[in-house]
Formats: structure tokens, C-alpha cells, sequence
């Protein structure tokens, strides 16, 4: 069955997508765009969530979430207007429920704390509003008619009282009064009660009352309504009829002489199939479990590669047909695990807009913030890593680079600066821009604070191109900004931001222009484990280089290489490129014609192989801690054979 | 014991009465998170019991309510409410809910609840 570990990860799951939905309405809220849609979602997320911390006896959590959807009636019924100060409030609320939230997944229970002034906040302000005003109640609907039964054939049928009494611990005495009386209402005609049916229905009244009802349906069939949930049948009288005169007719009498109607409607045979099983449409997995069958399907990968090595050996027609098979089916399973492993954008893209309303509100800045693009899909071992680079990049468009609206307004810009973060699939990777109309970076700023922090000689400095300008802002310990703010400079900088990306096989690059904006663009593989690659003998040794980063394979000839100082370098259709020899790397060997022209980040250059042995996909494993970072291996790989096989990481290389 | 549908917006929600109603002896034929779902639910399987929230997204329990009773009027629904939602749930009973339970739900008050609404 299901344990308490069990509903506490669902609750906190789903609690989760639900304090989302109100921050994201409430942000909407404020833009203005459909607020009715958005106060609607806000109360039934915060209803919703009132439910289950109600569920899991998180008391604390309830209360806020109650108030808050209080809040959010008064709203819904037009008696409260949302202002920034409310929704100041209520956004302080989202917090306090996140804290909760993180709680109760570290396996605590949340403290009401902070939650219980918040909660006094609530309060005062829906009740400050409520002085004079009429209750209306949201959800009330005009009293619909119940049709009463014609009163002529009631001569002659039994006429009964009952008197019930409502367990005092029923949480809305007045709808199970209400429903007792509908059920009633199917055996027969409801006379009278005492107190009166309103007063019932309307919960006004304190301990038994009485029911004078006209019916043919039997005792048992009264007693049975009206012994329901929470019901006590304190006495059934003796049946008497309408008028004074008629006989008494005992019940069973009744009965026998009477033919009893059935009450309810004859119920149709239902169909055979209406047995069909019911089919599940989503099931949630644990990510570990995720993780530990992509390990079996990189296994796989592994032995499939093997096989096809001993196949090749062999030469055996059959085996190899049904090898072909299985590896057919080996790639369709990774493909479908890739596939399942992979998350829209959207789930970190969703916290982003409460980060940009409240760094715009805290630096006095309008900011309209765009997101394009969401539904991107990425590994989600990539999405844990990207979160905090995207969260420090879009607090970085903010603060840094979108200009108070008074100097906005100053160089003829909209008071309102936009901000754009957008994913998109370009080939085999996934594009992320984050991009703002803002002051831009000057590159002669950067040329002076470099030459101050030391990152380059003066007369580095006066001849850097611009691209070796801006890439300063991603060196340790470079911040233009002249002060350090406590919205994007906690110690955290760009050279951190790159680091990551660059652990997620991934590249960061910005454009800027002076008082036009920046833009950031993040190039990432949309998943990690498994790549396509070249594979090469590098003077006698093999060597993977990953497919994304080989332009081509070129022949040369000795003359055609230069030297330029320390290094070669070679004339290859009109462009000079750096040649390496990786001769530290794999020691040195014969002189070889063969060339592979590499490319990173635009940048390219070309090493010397003795052969290139083809393609392949392959599973690439991170360097263990023993072994440790090693410059220009990415990590290792075991195309099949057994051999342990380094993959180059070019990036260090160009 | 029953062949119950439920209703409700949330997989917890869902998988807490699901258990409630397992350990009552009740067969769960089908669960639907929005009303519209529910009614195609219930014309597909025609359980003897729904159990339905109020409220949720796109078709809310009162509605989804309306169009199954429309349907089929003999089709046992009971609301799963919470307090405060009174007037919701007397909007609910006239428009031919049989029952309610009241979140956070109580084990025996959702089972005695069930078992007369299903033996009515």
C-alpha cells in the first residue's frame, strides 16, 4: 500500500505545482491580463493546498492557506480590490509556504513561526473590508424550487414523524439536515418540520428535530434515510393519516395491502463491458530509479559495441542479423530513456518571473519580463545543474543591465525596460538567450578595469578585439558593476556562472552594445551520458573527440604547415588555423598527413591524427575523484572492446 | 462494496480516499483529475458511486455534478468538501448529490458515508 513517505513526497510534489500556479497568477495578477482567471486559480491552487496540509495534519500550513483563500474570495466577489500591498502579502505568504514545503520534504514538520502573523495579516485586512457589507456568498446560488409532490392523492397514505438528531461532531449539520430531508423527499411528501425546513437548512438549530412526512415507501425504508451518516433516528411515531377521520394503518399493513412503489428508479442492467479495467495515463517514478536504468541501458550500449567487435571477428551471417536486431532495439531503448529522462524548461523557467519582479522592485526598475519557449526539453540532470547560472543571469539583466526608468527615459527609451529569456532546439543542442534592452557594457570600461584587476598588460589591453573584451567579464574576480549589490553580487560571479555551464558540456557567450543591451546565449547538449564520436588513433593511441566539435578531415602536405613563433600553424581553404600535435598528451610518433580541423565556440583549430577509425556512439563516463580533473579529457569512454578510451574535450584546447 | 469513481484534482487527494475506500473492501474503477474527465469516466465505466470534488480546474465538481446527473439521474454522487463550502455543497445536493465528506477526511465517516449511499 501506500506509506507515509509515500503521501508525504506526493503532497509535497503536488503541493509544489500548486504554490507555483499562485505565485505565477499572482504575478499575473499585477500585469493585468485576464485577472479574473488569475484570481480564480489563485483560490482554487490555495483551496487545494488547504486541503492536503489539512490531509497531513501540517495545521500551520493550513491556516495560511485558509486565510489566504479567504483573502481571495473577497476578491473573487468583487468586494477587495488586489493591490501591490496585498499582493506584497500574499507573495510573503508563497514564501512562507515554500519554507514549509522545503520542511516537510527534509522529513520535518513546518513551523508557524512566520505563518502565524502572516496569518494575522490576512485576517485583519479581509476583515477590515467587511464592516457594512452584505453577505453574499460567493458560491450561493438563488434557492432552486424542489418541486413539491401534488398534495390531492395524499389522503390515505400513511403519515409518519420522525424525530432525528444530527451527531453533534458532523462538520455542516445544516447539508446533512438538507439531505436528509432531499432523501425523504424520493419516499414520499414532506409535510412539515419542526424548527422549520429554512431554519434546518440554514443550520439554525440546535439539537433533534422533528419530520412529519406522507409516504407509501414503509417504515424500514424511513428508517433506513434516516439513520444515514451522522443521523440518529430518535423515534418513528405511528403512521396516522392526513385528515382526522381514516383508520390508523399499522406499517406492515401498509405494506401488504399497498402495493410499495419502488422508491428509487429501476436500475438498468448495466453492460458487460463497463468492466473494462481502468487505463493509467501517468505514473510518477523516482529519479534514482531513472538513473539506475539509464546506467543499464549505457551498459548495454557498452556490451552492444562489444559484440559488434567479436561479430566482426567472426563473420558469422546469422549472428550478425540477429546482433543487427538487438541493436536496433538497444537504440530504441535509449532513445525512449533519453526521452523519458527529459523535462520541459519550463520548470525552472516558472520561478523566474517572481525573481524579476522583485529585483526590479527592490532596485525602482519596470521590467517587462518575456519567456519563450518553455516547453524546450532538457535532461534533467542538466536542468538541476542550469537553474542557479539562469537564475544569477536573468537577477544580472535586472540589476546590471536595464536602466532606472528616469535614465531610460533620458536616452529615449520606454520607461519599461524588456527582458527576454527564450529556449529553442538548433540541431542537436538547446539555445538559451537571455537578453535585455539595457545600458549594454561598454567595452572601453572593460578595457580599463582589466588592465586594473590585473587580467591584462596595458598593452594587451589596447590591442584587445572586442570578443576578448567581453570574455573578461567571465574572468574570476571581474565585476563592472561599482558596487557590489546584494541582488546579483553575492559573491557569486560570471566566472561561476561559465564554470557550470561549461561542467554541463555546455558554452556561454554574450553580445552587448552599448546602450542597446546584452544578450547571453547558452549553447547545451540537451542530454549528457551519451554522444556521438570520432573515433582516432593520435600517435599510435586512441583518442575520442566528441562529433559536435569536428568541422572536417583533411589531408595536407608537409609544406603547407608554418611555424609562427612556438607554434604551427596551417593554411587550409583561406584560413589559418593553429595545429596541434597533442604530443605531451600522446607522445610522439611519426610525422602524419591527416588532419582534424576541431571547433569550439566559433573558434577552430586542427590536430594531427595518424587515422581516423570512424564514428560511434558512445557512453561517456566522468573521470573518477581518484584520477581527478585532467586538462583536455573530458572523461573516458569503453567503446566495446574494453579498451578505455579518453575523449578529448576541445574546449581547453582552442 | 462498490465500484467507485473518483474525482479530484490532485494525485494526493486521489490516492488518500483511493486507500480510505480500498480498506473498506470498495473497488476503484477509475480515478479522473478535472469534471469533463470525470464524465467521460462515468459514461465509460458506470460506477455505482462517484466520489467528487468541488472545486478544480476547467469543469468543477458542481458542473461535472450537473452533467452526470444529466446523463444518468440514477448516478450516486458524494461531494468531498471542505468547511466553509457549505453553500457550495447545498448547491451540490440540490442539483442531486447523495452525500458528502468533509476534507480532512476521517476513515470511518468516509466508509459510513459510502455504505449508505451506496445501500440507499
Amino acid at each position: 500500500m501506500f506509506d507515509e513517505e509515500g503521501y508525504r513526497k506526493l503532497f509535497v510534489e503536488e503541493s509544489r505545482e500548486n504554490h507555483e500556479n499562485i505565485v505565477n497568477n499572482l504575478l499575473a495578477l499585477e500585469t493585468g491580463d485576464d485577472q479574473q482567471a488569475a484570481i480564480d486559480e489563485i483560490f482554487r491552487s490555495a483551496h487545494t493546498l488547504k486541503g492536503m496540509s489539512a490531509s497531513m495534519g501540517f495545521d500551520a500550513m493550513e491556516h495560511l492557506c485558509h486565510s489566504m483563500e479567504d483573502v481571495f474570495s473577497l476578491i473573487r466577489s468583487g468586494r477587495r480590490e488586489a493591490t501591490v500591498s496585498l499582493t506584497d502579502l500574499l507573495l510573503n505568504c508563497t514564501d512562507a509556504i515554500e519554507e514549509m514545503l522545503d520542511a516537510i520534504e527534509a522529513g520535518g514538520a513546518p513551523s508557524d513561526e512566520q505563518s502565524a502573523s502572516l496569518v494575522l495579516e490576512l485576517q485583519a485586512f479581509a476583515e477590515e473590508e467587511e464592516g457594512g457589507e452584505h453577505e453574499p456568498s460567493p458560491g450561493a446560488a438563488p434557492p432552486a424550487e424542489i418541486p413539491a409532490e401534488p398534495a390531492e392523492d395524499a389522503d390515505g397514505r400513511p403519515l409518519y414523524t420522525l424525530t432525528v438528531a444530527i451527531d453533534p461532531s458532523s462538520t455542516m449539520k445544516d447539508v446533512r439536515a438538507m439531505l436528509l430531508l432531499q432523501n425523504l423527499e424520493e419516499l414520499g411528501t414532506i409535510h412539515s418540520t419542526t424548527p422549520a425546513r429554512e431554519l434546518l437548512e440554514d443550520g439554525k438549530f440546535d439539537g433533534p428535530f422533528e419530520i412529519l412526512i406522507e409516504s407509501e415507501a414503509g417504515e424500514d425504508a424511513l428508517r433506513t434515510i434516516a439513520s444515514g451518516t451522522e443521523l440518529s433516528l430518535l423515534a418513528l411515531s405511528t403512521p396516522q393519516s392526513l385528515l382526522d377521520a381514516p383508520p390508523v394503518i399499522p406499517p406492515a399493513a401498509c405494506e401488504e395491502t399497498q402495493k410499495p412503489e419502488p422508491a428509487p428508479e429501476p436500475q438498468a442492467p448495466r453492460p458487460a463491458k463497463a468492466e473494462k479495467s481502468r487505463e493509467i495515463k501517468n505514473i510518477r517514478v523516482d529519479i534514482q530509479r531513472l538513473d539506475q536504468m539509464m546506467n543499464l541501458v549505457e551498459d548495454l550500449v557498452i556490451n552492444r559495441g562489444r559484440l559488434e567487435q567479436i561479430a566482426k571477428k567472426h563473420g558469422i551471417k546469422e549472428f550478425d542479423e540477429a546482433l543487427s536486431m538487438v541493436g536496433r532495439s538497444v537504440s530504441d531503448l535509449q532513445n525512449l530513456m533519453m526521452g523519458i529522462r527529459m523535462m520541459p524548461l519550463e520548470r525552472i523557467f516558472n520561478r523566474l518571473p517572481r525573481v524579476v519582479r522583485d529585483v526590479a522592485n527592490h532596485d525602482g526598475k519596470e521590467v517587462e519580463f518575456t519567456i519563450e519557449g518553455g516547453e524546450t526539453e532538457l535532461d534533467r540532470s542538466m536542468m538541476d545543474g542550469l537553474s542557479d547560472p539562469l537564475l544569477h543571469l536573468i537577477r544580472n539583466g535586472v540589476n546590471h543591465g536595464i536602466e532606472t526608468p528616469e535614465i531610460r527615459k533620458a536616452s529615449g527609451k520606454h520607461p519599461k525596460g524588456l527582458l527576454r529569456l527564450s529556449a529553442r532546439r538548433d540541431k542537436d543542442n538547446v539555445v538559451i538567450e537571455i537578453e535585455d534592452d539595457g545600458a549594454g557594457i561598454d567595452h572601453e570600461k572593460l578595457r580599463k578595469k582589466g588592465v586594473e584587476r590585473g587580467l591584462m598588460t596595458p598593452e594587451a589591453a589596447a590591442n584587445a578585439t572586442k570578443d576578448e573584451l567581453v570574455g573578461l567579464l567571465f574572468e574570476p574576480g571581474f565585476s563592472t558593476a561599482e558596487t557590489i549589490t546584494d541582488i546579483s553580487g553575492r559573491g557569486v560571479g560570471l566566472d561561476v556562472v561559465k564554470k557550470t555551464i561549461e561542467s554541463l558540456k555546455g558554452t556561454i557567450k554574450v553580445e552587448t552594445e552599448v546602450g542597446r543591451g546584452t544578450m547571453f546565449e547558452l549553447v547545451l547538449p540537451p542530454t549528457m551520458a551519451i554522444i556521438d564520436v570520432m573515433m582516432v588513433h593520435i600517435n599510435g593511441m586512441r583518442c575520442a573527440i566528441p562529433i559536435s566539435n569536428v568541422v572536417e578531415v583533411a589531408q595536407t602536405r608537409p609544406e603547407a604547415i608554418h611555424r609562427i613563433g612556438n607554434t604551427e600553424a596551417i593554411l587550409l581553404r583561406d584560413q589559418t588555423l593553429p595545429m596541434h600535435r597533442l604530443e605531451d598528451m600522446f607522445g610522439r610518433a611519426e610525422k602524419s598527413n591527416t588532419l582534424v580541423v576541431l571547433q569550439n565556440d566559433g573558434r577552430r583549430c586542427c590536430i594531427v591524427v595518424d587515422t581516423v577509425d570512424g564514428q560511434q556512439e558512445v557512453v561517456v563516463k566522468p573521470l573518477s575523484n581518484i584520477a581527478g580533473n585532467c586538462r583536455g579529457i573530458s572523461g573516458i569512454t569503453i567503446p566495446g572492446d574494453g579498451d578505455v578510451v579518453p575523449v578529448l574535450d576541445v574546449n581547453t584546447m582552442i | 462494496m462498490g465500484r467507485i469513481l473518483i474525482v479530484d484534482d490532485t494525485m494526493f487527494m486521489r490516492t488518500l480516499l483511493k486507500n480510505i475506500l480500498f480498506s473498506g473492501g470498495h473497488d476503484i474503477v477509475g480515478e479522473a483529475a478535472d469534471g469533463a474527465e470525470a464524465l467521460a469516466r462515468y459514461q465509460e465505466l458506470k460506477p455505482d458511486l462517484v466520489t467528487m470534488d468541488v472545486v478544480m480546474p476547467k469543469m468543477n465538481g458542481i458542473e461535472a455534478l450537473k452533467a452526470i446527473k444529466a446523463a444518468d439521474p440514477a448516478a450516486k454522487v458524494i461531494m468531498c468538501t471542505a468547511v466553509g463550502q457549505e453553500q457550495m455543497v447545498k448547491l451540490a445536493v440540490k442539483s442531486g448529490a447523495r452525500g458528502y465528506i468533509v476534507k480532512p477526511f476521517q476513515a470511518p465517516k468516509v466508509l459510513e458515508e459510502v455504505k449508505n449511499v451506496l445501500s440507499a
